[in-house]
């Protein structure tokens, strides 16, 4: 059994601080944030008046207010509140102040505004059409394409549409900012970017970093939404607490989180396939077009990593993938788990799935067929990276054979021969997730290490806690290295006047960065305290200095190289540990000792005592970063990963003839994760992003109005899964893979690759729809998400059109 | 008269006026007793996070004499009153974690922790069921029906059930033990004999201990709203779209608290919870009690009544096309007395209802169907479980015979296809005139034009009602 996350024991009781936990301060007050309720306008004419006069209400903020009202993260295209023009309903036009939430929550709805309306863009097709765009599009090409296609034996055209996500934090956006001494503000902010949050409030109040911190203790919950789009709410709190005086404090309502605050992408994607007559693909032409609301955002970095994943786990010799970033008048999307990852794999799945159905064969014949492999060739990205230590090949085939594929599949086609009130489908898709932010210089950070000589230590790090136990990780990693026990360390809150220059907790490489970190500035103390170790062994008990240090009767120990510069977490390590020995010293069970003198073991406490008293440090600092990465994004080659993290999922569906309601019955899943630091987080991980995937392809339904306002912004209208949705078997397992020696201990990150493996829902969908007489030619088109009424629809159009 | 609101929380008796009444009691816990531990995330009652278990001493009913999970952000504080509350702040003993608590650390059914303490707090209340019951083993399906109300985003649910499972319920001491004394049975005992009158500025409240001082009081405030659970007004007022001001409720008034059954016939008080009806339903009309397990979350069922769901008269709601069905009568009073209103004549418009000014609903009734009958309850909503709607139907029929081929009567109504619970009276007709089944298809499409919405399109509700139609008959027999 692995540790429980590291606060689960104050979780349960309700005892963990949240932002919006912190004690009310007497002088605090309270936001509200006025928004659009219109796509795209001009701002006519905007009158406080009334709102200003409301009971409770201090002051009304505007754009004007900031010293500088522009942010983003890749572009700075967006303002913090809009002034002259509006560019999506829900987007911030002022702040209304005052002494309680509801006082202003009240006043909001007495601001008067009027608009002069503009052509708004509404939908890609739209954007297509008008040629709105963000950026030029972008190629990533290999081979022959075109004439390869020409020359293939089969070829297949289609698209796919797939709409946005909401992320559905528990914990709305929130932020209190404290005003302190000489024009300082400290923020407290539920952020996956405590370093762009500093950076966003520092701009926009014409103040330098060195006068702001953002400190982020816990996030509830983040999946991407707080990666850039906590920023602007941290701004807006600074700025109230800088002009009044007073901290101030901005906790979105669920509702107005959803309607302002941006989505995952949606994506039409349209593709070109050409294959052999085994399903074996020859070429593939993709175009891909997101949707990235009114701003750019990360949109453009979502874009890029869905076309590294448009071939997902399937060696594609003639390959070219075109993704262009289209601009609209909704939400400014921004990332979430897979950061653009689903749609290219979803994309990729389909296609095979395309490819199985013409050709009457077993879709999981057509993955195995086309998997990468190393045999023949066949293992170089269409970007030119080599799939390293592939085992997608034994995945799917474990996988197959652990959740009785075949039978269950001879099972469904009997059931849906004779069941007159269900159909059912079965699908087996796979993941290969690349981990590393594609923007090399984002793969860095630190972390600061700390003992205090009772021998507890404190750790600080870049990455932010959201749920998925980064933190729990690194103390187990650092503790580990140091041979403790666990709750001998505390992760401490992140806090930018510790660790500056972070990136985000995101990219599902918290662990992989900040845990390397972490573990290289332990071992730049573990080496200081291996040497005092070894030296003491030479020195009689009564001569250290715990015994003398007082009187300075004795020498100091003098250490001959108290440095360590090394930047590989697994460098100087048993890779079966991962632990790194120096001195031939060991630190094992609270004791530190030779293998030759085990009579002369030093309890670590005391060592850490006799390093005190001879001025030997016991914090250290250290940098880390992720090495190889060389991907170019211009000419769309290169190393773009230091590693992928693979898996293979297998789920069973059943659909209501009647309604079209899904119901997953089963799903196996088979995931390789090196070599887990705590199993039982991973599994966790596994769990959660596959029922969060599973929302998104079935009952998550953004339903906007025609200004492109959002009217499910609530868990009333926007449905994500329930407990009894969950499937009703759900088996999960590690594959055994002790060789990914490029990561931190072996280890492969967890946070996003499960989440594409719900894809296997959506795909279990349509082959359930294929048994019928309908589509016995063609491929179903579902949309994700498939709702009950979109499959529904799908099972019986012309019953639908004949009510339209 | 009371002019103050008593309860006991966490063991500790609260007595509180207009100002703290008025607030929601999740809100009162956070920024008034500094309470923390319940988090507020949608403040609509449809994700659990806020969730509180409460005891209320005056109805003993056998599925309900226990401490049982409710939404603290729906919760008018008033109407807590005579309540005993235990908040997951207290749950931990002498620094011990309750079993709840250990299981789910041990499980690892705590991510992000947000909503968290809302799942500790709905797993001990199926915990205090189960002690009361004497039954000491958790199955994966009351695992997760007890967590149908709570939403998580991290863990995929499945640790947390794990978590429920392994409960060891005999080392569970029950919260009565620890929250629940004499003396506070005693107080809260005595303090129920009292009517309740709040006032202040900004807040008005009235709870008085007969019918008669309601109806007078609806008299001399035509502005008053009943309150029974808030399961919706507190939604409209947390969303701002209305501000409750001046409140009349009838939880003093303990004739409405009572269900009466008898072989053919059921009654039931305005005050009986969906809790309380599921168990009283479940051998007299199993469809019922089925339908109401598909039906809002177990925190809305612990404290929302049956009439107030037939009294808001939404177009979605749930219950409605099913008494439509069963033909229910409402039972009222009003300044000139009581009177008998059929459903069928009681939904007049949207959200409007044949309540004249100043009228209260005391009762519903209806006839337990007989055995030549059949009746079922369809939903659709775009989640199983925890949804509003997209489409009900309800349809009951009477048959001749035994044979079940010849149709004596039948009642059909609808929810989500009109302003409206709608019943389908003219499809009813033609399937008495003729029992044929295509041809009552054509009338049933005439008699609805549905709106499309967030939920679902005009074309699917058609669709869905169909299929609900035939279905029935293809479920229960008949001629086709």
């Amino acid at each position: 059994m692995s540790l429980p996350h590291d606060y689960a024991h104050t979780h349960v009781c309700g005892e963990s601080e949240f932002v919006d936990d912190r004690p009310i301060m007497k002088n605090e007050l309270f936001c509200d944030i006025f928004f659009s309720s219109r796509a795209h306008a001009l701002i006519k004419h905007v009158d406080f008046t009334e709102a200003l006069k409301m009971p409770g209400v201090v002051e009304i903020f505007t754009g004007r207010d900031f010293h500088d009202n522009m942010w983003g993260t890749i572009f700075r295209d967006q303002p913090l509140l809009a002034i002259d023009k509006v560019n999506y309903a829900g987007e911030g036009i002022a702040i209304v102040v005052a002494e309680t939430l509801e006082a202003a929550q009240r006043a909001k709805h007495k601001i008067i505004i009027e608009y002069t309306d503009l052509e708004a863009v509404l939908s890609i097709q739209d954007a297509k059409k008008k040629g709105s765009f963000i950026m030029e599009s972008r190629k990533i090409e290999r081979g022959d394409v075109d004439e390869q296609l020409k020359a293939a034996p089969h070829t297949i055209e289609g698209s796919i549409i797939m709409q946005g996500h909401d992320h559905f934090y528990l914990e709305s956006q929130v932020s209190i900012a404290y005003p302190l001494e000489d024009g300082q503000i400290e923020v407290h902010s539920s952020s996956q970017h405590p370093t762009e949050t500093q950076h966003v409030v520092a701009h926009a109040l014409g103040l330098s970093a060195k006068d702001v911190v953002c400190q982020v203790k816990r996030m509830g919950g983040g999946f991407g939404g707080k990666e850039s789009q906590a920023a602007p709410f941290a701004a807006m709190a600074a700025l109230a607490a800088m002009k009044l005086k007073r901290p101030v404090r901005i906790c979105l309502t669920k509702d107005d989180d959803m309607i302002m605050t941006g989505k995952r992408n949606p994506f039409e994607n349209e593709y070109k396939v050409g294959f052999d007559k085994d399903g074996r693909i020859l070429a593939m032409d993709l175009k891909l077009f997101s949707d990235a609301g009114a701003y750019a955002d990360l949109s453009t970095s979502i874009m890029e990593r869905a076309m590294l994943h448009s071939d997902n786990s399937y060696f594609i010799p003639h390959m070219r993938v075109v993704g262009q970033v289209c601009k609209t008048n909704h939400h400014s999307h921004t990332a979430f788990r897979g950061f653009g990852g689903p749609k290219g794999v979803a994309t990729a799945e389909k296609i095979i799935e395309e490819i199985a159905h013409y050709l009457k064969k077993d879709a999981v014949e057509i993955r195995k067929l086309n998997l990468y492999s190393e045999m023949g060739g066949r293992n170089l990205t269409h970007y030119g990276q080599l799939v390293k230590n592939n085992c997608l090949e034994r995945l799917v085939t474990e996988l197959e054979s652990k959740c009785d594929y075949k039978k269950r599949r001879m099972e469904i086609i009997q059931h849906n021969k004779e069941n007159k009130e269900s159909i059912r489908g079965i699908s087996l898709t796979t993941v290969k997730f690349g981990i590393s932010f594609t923007t090399r210089f984002l793969n860095q950070g630190n972390a600061m290490v700390i003992i205090h000589n009772d021998g507890s230590l404190q750790i600080a790090t870049g990455a932010t806690e959201m749920g998925q136990g980064v933190n729990a990780r690194i103390s187990e990693m650092v503790t580990g290295e140091l041979g403790l026990p666990r709750d001998a360390a505390r992760v401490m809150p992140t806090r930018t006047d510790k660790n500056a220059n972070t990136s985000p907790t995101a990219a599902s490489s918290g662990t992989d960065i900040n845990g390397a970190a972490a573990l290289l500035a332990t071992r730049k103390i573990k080496k200081r305290l291996s040497e005092l170790a070894l030296k003491l062994l030479d020195i009689p008990k009564e001569k250290w200095a715990s015994k003398t240090a007082g009187l300075g009767t004795q020498p100091e120990v003098e250490l001959s190289d108290p440095y360590l510069n090394e930047n590989d977490p697994n460098a100087g390590t048993d890779w079966e540990s991962g632990i790194a020995t120096y001195f031939d010293i060991h630190f094992k069970d609270g004791s530190v000792f030779h293998p030759e003198h085990l009579d002369k073991k030093i309890e670590f406490k005391y060592l850490i005592l006799e390093a005190y008293l001879n001025r030997v440090s016991l914090s250290d600092y250290a940098f880390y970063k992720i090495p190889g990465i060389e991907f170019n994004k211009l000419t769309g080659q290169g190393d773009a990963f230091l590693y992928f993290t693979n898996g293979a999922a297998c789920s069973e569906v059943n659909i209501n003839r009647d309604t079209g309601e899904i119901k997953v019955l089963r799903t196996d899943i088979l995931m390789d994760l090196g070599r887990s630091v705590n199993e039982d987080l991973d599994l966790g991980q596994i769990s959660g992003a596959f029922i969060q995937g599973m929302g998104w392809v079935t009952t998550e339904n953004l339903f906007y109005n025609d200004q492109g306002l959002l009217l499910s912004h609530a868990p009333s209208t926007y449905k994500i899964p329930n407990v009894q949705d969950v499937p009703r078997e759900f088996n999960i397992e590690l594959l055994e893979n002790d060789e990914n020696y490029a990561n931190v201990r072996g280890t492969k990150a967890v946070g996003e690759p499960p989440l594409l493996l719900a894809i296997s829902v959506w795909t279990a969908v349509n082959h359930a729809l294929t048994f019928l007489p309908r589509y016995q030619a063609e491929f179903p088109s579902v949309r994700i998400p498939a709702t009950s009424e979109n499959v529904l629809r799908a099972m019986i159009p012309e019953r639908f059109k004949a009510w339209e | 008269m009371r002019n103050k609101i008593v309860f006991y929380l966490n063991g500790n008796r609260k007595e509180v006026g207009a100002r703290e009444a008025s607030m929601m009691f999740a809100e009162y816990l956070r920024y008034d007793q500094g309470l923390t531990g319940t988090k507020i995330v949608c403040a609509e009652g449809d994700c659990g996070a806020c969730s509180v278990l409460r005891y209320f001493p005056h109805v003993k009913g056998t599925d309900t004499n226990n401490y049982l999970p409710i939404n603290s952000c729906i919760t008018l504080v008033a109407q807590l009153d005579g309540s005993s509350i235990v908040t997951v702040d207290a749950l931990k003993k002498n620094n011990e974690l309750h079993e709840t608590q250990k299981a789910m650390v041990e499980c690892h059914g705590s991510q992000c922790g947000f909503c968290t303490p809302g799942f500790v707090m709905a797993i001990t209340g199926m915990v205090e069921e189960k002690l009361a019951k004497k039954d000491f083993k958790i199955d994966e399906q009351e695992a997760k029906n007890c967590m149908t109300g709570n939403l998580c985003r991290c863990t995929g649910y499945q640790p947390i059930v794990n978590a429920a499972m392994s409960i060891d319920l005999e080392k569970c001491e029950g919260l009565k033990e620890r929250f629940y004394s004499e003396r506070q049975e005693v107080e809260l005992t005595k303090i129920f004999s009292e009517s309740v009158l709040l006032e202040s500025d900004e807040f008005f409240y009235f709870a008085p201990k007969t019918l008669k001082e309601a109806l007078n009081y609806l008299k001399d405030f035509p502005d008053t709203k009943i309150v029974a659970s808030a399961t919706d007004l507190g939604v409209v007022h947390n969303k701002r779209k209305a501000h409750l001001t001046r409140l009349l409720s009838l939880h003093l008034v303990s004739e409405l608290y009572k269900v009466e059954i008898s072989e053919t016939e059921v009654k039931l008080g305005a005050r009986v919870t969906h809790t309380e009806f599921r168990h009283s339903m479940k051998d007299k009309l199993p469809e019922f009690a089925n339908y109401l397990d598909i039906f809002a979350s177990p925190q809305i069922k612990n404290i929302g009544t049956v009439i107030g769901n037939i009294a808001n008269a939404s177009p979605v709601g749930d219950t409605p096309p099913a008494f439509l069905a069963l033909d229910a009568t409402v039972n009222v009073v009003g300044p000139k007395g009581e009177r008998e209103i059929p459903i069928s004549k009681f939904f007049l418009a949207y959200r409007k209802t044949a309540l004249e000014h100043g009228e209260i609903i005391t009762t519903v009734k209806f006839k337990l169907p007989s055995k030549n009958s059949s009746i079922k309850f369809y939903k659709n909503s775009n989640r199983k479980d925890l949804d509003i709607s997209a489409v009900n139907l309800a349809i009951r029929v009477e048959w001749k015979d035994e044979s079940k081929k010849e149709i004596q009567d039948i009642m059909i109504a609808a929810g989500g296809v009109a302003a409206t619970p709608l019943r389908l009276i003219q499809t009813e007709t033609a399937l008495k005139i003729n029992f044929d089944i295509e041809a009552a298809v054509t009338t049933l499409h005439s008699e609805f034009t549905p709106l499309s919405d967030v939920r679902a399109t005009s074309a699917y509700r058609h669709v869905l009602v169909e299929n609900f139609f035939r279905r029935f008959f293809a479920e229960v027999g008949g001629v086709q």
